[in-house]
């Protein structure tokens, strides 16, 4: 038992930590732009998928040509994915008023199938893509070596939180997210504001999936969110669509995560069950939250 | 823009003319630039085909003596020319026999289309009377092409466009006006599928060179057209029908659980989960519950129903007393599930604080599987339901069909009849048990080895109570007022927390029904519970759900559809090597983004004309209201944003009046 304690405390552990936690944040603050600006992104998911699946073959496509700077390549490529995927669902939302919910299921349904398909195409496989020659680098001290989105996530929280509080833009889009009959009557243009954050929150997801793919392995895998997509929106709903409350929130749920990496294996508890652990608290998360403060024109198209 | 108020007499509106001159012109090119016909195809896929006016393209690399010949069909196609070169004439003028020009050209489509089957047919019978095995003969592949079938559907479309200018038709095509939406969202989904097919899948063919350009042009066209006409080909056969029927069962059910919860304005994506529960609850109801046949398969199947029930009631209790999100909540439960069944099931053992417990579930060997389902829990098959045989010869029974034929019958016979529902029900049950095993047709193929079993007929049970529960009870009023408006509902004495509690229980029992048909139903080959249930139909619910527009007549016929689609794919994806079998899931995922834009069609196409518009317009060019939004954003904007974000569909009151006029058919 203490000993198990201990080991929280080990390098190794934080590192798993630190990266069970990356993805959730980066794909929460992506869900934190959309939200705000008033458009539900249930899409995360299947975002988070379509930047690995891009980062992955995009990378492994350009290996030979670019040599280390195809990841670098490869992230681009899976922001740029991401971003023109979540834009599909930004015009289904914005323009054709679709019911966002299930304009986002669409587009998770769309992330189940799309790889199969792009992967059979070119490379034979369905579940998973060939290993890249050049991976994400890894920066850092000793043993605590991130990959650069790792860093990225970092400042992200922090610009976000200037922008989100301390910039016009931001401004315009929680008024957007809030009360947008009074931000277009104040002429601010909403769906311009809102198309602008969905695709930002593509372009976050994205980065999310590229550091699964590419960042954490060297290629992409079958299912390779596990979800993380989900959790991030229940993080984002216990961060109560705050920055610092995401950035918290995740920083919970990625500690869970790594408990149960850490848990797993182990003769404690029964491994298949640990591995439900995150899924767990995030029910039990949702339940503490309650009636939360959600943007209060999120879901709601602009007539 | 389709206009929605009622043409002139005098000719067919602009919408109309126009519709049937798009396909008209695409019908004319396409009878020179497409393929005319397949005369063969060889099992990679590779044909030979022919051509319009004259010549074939031969892909196989291989020659072939004694081509059939298709020159009646040929010469109909110069009939065909005529016909389609009067309907562009009479589209562009909207002349008022519009119609009749496109019912020329549907009827002389069609005849071609029986020709060119038809020599095809001659060909084999006379190979079979040369005693060639029928498996040897190369033109029994054959069918027709994209440019005997264009024609064939401008007909059709340009007949019903050019009729449209009678009120008459024009008020029966007004009421399949709810079909608008998920048919535009399967021809786009089939328009970026093809897109997708022509990206991937180079032209199959055996020619060891590089294929000129015209080559390329009909290769590419043919695996387009080949990828489709095999993913609907199913349902064209007794065991494909069977197969298609087979993977439809669980989609029914998941189906109508997403449809049910969607009427309440839930989501539910929590369908892997409660299917998964409900396997592991009719697993140990089954296995371990010593009971009598007679009991035991009931008592499976609650259980079952039960174990979903409770998946679904848990973010059903967890909205109402904590508002948290049920999309969230379910997708959560779906991974808890999975572990769940993975615990029970993938070992026999396990540790919890340093000791370790037994576990009774896991049948021998490395797959995650229970123990066999006794006999007296299985559900019979449907294929050994409907077969008996006489005089040593398998025969199919026609009693069902005769059942249903007679129901028909008196059901749309006896229009002034009040009690015709029971009438007919009864004389279809008479007629269906009285032919049951006596009438029936010798048959070929391999419907006899089908899995689908009566589950089947537990999906279709279930979409009837669905049925009436939501339109003809209490309760399905209340649980439909709080998806319409859970403000008003709770205004009007409604309980919205209870009625989102009920329908998620409900919604999950439907999910938690669909593990019958994998469990005690055997659609696995095994009579177990095994980690390859394919848990995914869950998600496939929210497809079929949207486009049975949530009712459960529609939601049968989204569900079949849905199954044929899934069994041809298993074949596209065998044939060919750079197209996988999840084609079809991104077939189904657009057709649900399709439908979610509404088809990109405006408010205007898609809802019913108001009456008194419909009274007051004389003729097309009367401007109805503006319903797209001005591009400046008015004030009073606020009002408009009090809806909720999870409404049912718009379809609300044709759900209704379809529902009183199939319910019995479903």
């Amino acid at each position: 038992m203490i000993e198990f304690f201990l080991s929280l405390l080990s390098v190794t552990f934080a590192v798993t930590f630190v990266r069970s936690t990356v993805p959730l944040l980066l794909t929460a603050l992506g869900g934190l732009y959309s939200e705000r600006s008033g458009v539900v992104n249930i899409a995360l998911d299947g975002l988070i998928i379509f930047g690995a699946l891009a980062g992955a073959v995009i990378t492994k496509q350009l290996d030979a040509p670019l040599g280390a700077a195809a990841p670098w390549a490869g992230w681009l490529g899976g922001m740029l994915v991401g971003g023109f995927v979540a834009w599909i669902h930004a015009v289904l939302s914005i323009r054709y008023r679709a019911d966002q919910v299930i304009s986002g299921t669409a587009i998770n349904l769309l992330a189940t199938g799309v790889p199969p398909v792009v992967l059979t195409a070119i490379y034979n496989t369905s579940n998973e893509s060939p290993a890249v020659e050049h991976a994400l680098p890894l920066w850092g001290v000793g043993d605590f070596k991130f990959s650069p989105p790792v860093y990225f996530a970092v400042l992200m929280v922090l610009l976000t939180w200037y922008v989100i509080y301390r910039t016009p833009y931001g401004l315009r889009l929680r008024a957007s997210g809030e009360h947008p009959g009074a931000a277009s009557s104040m002429g601010v243009n909403v769906r311009r504001i809102r198309y602008s954050a969905v695709i930002l929150s593509g372009v976050l997801a994205g980065t999310a999936g590229v550091f699964l793919s590419i960042g954490n392995l060297d290629a992409y895998v079958r299912n390779i969110s596990a979800g993380a997509g989900f959790i991030a929106l229940a993080a984002l709903i216990f961060g109560q669509w705050k920055p610092l409350g995401v950035f918290a929130a995740t920083l919970l749920f990625g500690f869970l995560q790594a408990l149960s990496i850490k848990l797993g294996g182990g003769n404690l508890l029964p491994d298949t069950l640990v591995q439900a652990l995150p899924y767990m608290i995030t029910v039990l998360a949702l339940i503490f939250t309650g009636r939360s403060r959600a943007p209060r024109a999120v879901g709601k198209p602009l007539d | 823009m389709l206009d929605s108020v009622p043409p002139a007499p005098a000719q067919p509106s602009l919408v109309a003319a126009r519709l049937s001159l798009i396909f008209a012109v695409v019908a004319l090119a396409g009878l020179f630039v497409f393929p005319y016909g397949t005369l063969s195809r060889n099992s990679d896929a590779q044909a030979l085909l022919q051509r319009f006016p004259a010549g074939v393209i031969n892909f196989t690399g291989a020659a072939f003596e004694n081509q059939p010949s298709v020159a009646s069909a040929l010469a109909v196609g110069w009939a065909t020319l005529a016909a389609l070169i009067l309907t562009v004439m009479a589209a562009l003028r909207r002349s008022p026999w519009l119609w009749i020009a496109a019912l020329l050209t549907l009827i002389v489509g069609v005849a071609g289309i029986i020709l060119f089957n038809g020599s095809l047919g001659a060909a084999t019978a006379e190979l079979v009377a040369q005693g060639v095995r029928p498996r040897r003969i190369p033109w029994q592949s054959g069918g027709v092409h994209l440019g005997l079938f264009l024609p064939a559907l401008a007909g059709l479309v340009g007949t019903f466009a050019g009729l449209s200018r009678y009120p008459a038709w024009w008020e029966r095509l007004n009421r399949l006006r709810s079909l608008l939406v998920p048919v535009v969202a399967i021809a786009l989904a089939i328009a970026v599928g093809a897109v997708v097919v022509l990206v991937v899948q180079p032209a199959p063919n055996a020619l060891n060179r590089a294929l000129s350009l015209g080559e390329l042009f009909s290769g590419k066209l043919d695996v387009v057209w080949y990828v489709y006409t095999t993913l609907f080909a199913p349902i064209s056969n007794l065991g494909g029908l069977f197969d298609s029927l087979k993977l439809a069962t669980p989609l029914i059910f998941t189906g109508l659980g997403v449809a049910f919860a969607f009427r309440a304005g839930l989501f539910n994506i929590g369908g892997p989960g409660q299917l998964t529960l409900g396997g592991i609850f009719a697993m140990l109801v089954g296995i371990y519950v010593p009971l009598p046949a007679a009991l035991l398969i009931p008592a499976t199947v609650i259980a079952a129903a039960f174990g979903g029930a409770l998946w679904g009631a848990i973010p059903g209790l967890l909205k109402a007393r904590f508002g948290s999100s049920e999309v969230i909540n379910t997708i959560m439960l779906n991974y808890i599930a999975s572990a769940i069944f993975i615990f029970l099931l993938g070992a026999n053992s396990f540790p919890f604080f340093g000791k370790t417990f037994g576990l009774p579930f896991k049948a021998g060997g490395s797959e995650a599987k229970s123990l066999e389902f006794p006999e007296s829990a299985r559900l019979s098959r449907i294929s050994e339901l409907l077969s008996f045989s006489r005089g040593g010869e398998t025969l199919f029974s026609l009693g069902p069909v005769l059942a249903l034929l007679t129901f028909a019958a008196l059901y749309f016979g006896l229009r002034r009849v009040r009690a015709r529902l029971w009438i007919a029900l009864g004389a279809g049950l008479i007629v269906g048990a009285a032919t049951w095993r006596t009438v029936g047709v010798p048959v070929t193929g391999t419907f006899g080895a089908s899995l689908l079993n009566t589950s089947f007929l537990i999906a279709l049970a279930g979409a009837v109570l669905v049925g009436v529960l939501l339109w003809r009870t209490a309760t399905g009023y209340a649980l439909r007022a709080v998806g319409l408006s859970p403000a008003a509902a709770e205004y009007g004495g409604i309980s919205v927390g209870k009625n989102t509690i009920l329908a998620m229980t409900l919604s999950g029992a439907l999910m938690g029904l669909a593990s019958t048909h994998y469990t005690i139903g055997g659609a696995l080959d095994e009579y177990r519970l095994k980690t390859n249930m394919p848990v995914n139909v869950g998600f496939d619910g929210i497809a079929v759900a949207l486009m049975g527009q949530n009712t459960p007549a529609g939601v049968v016929a989204a569900a079949v559809l849905f199954g044929t689609v899934d069994t041809g794919g298993v074949t596209v994806d065998r044939v060919l090597d750079k197209v996988n079998k999840d084609i079809v899931t991104v077939l189904k995922a657009l057709i649900v983004l399709f439908i979610a834009a509404g088809g990109f069609l405006s408010r205007r196409v898609t809802d019913a004309p108001p009456p008194e518009l419909e009274k007051a317009a004389g003729h097309g060019a009367s401007s109805p209201p503006p319903t797209t939004p001005p591009s400046t954003p008015l004030p009073n904007l606020g009002a408009h944003l009090n809806t909720q974000s999870l409404k049912a569909d718009d379809g609300e009151d044709i759900g209704a009046k379809e529902d009183s006029s199939q319910g019995g058919k479903s």
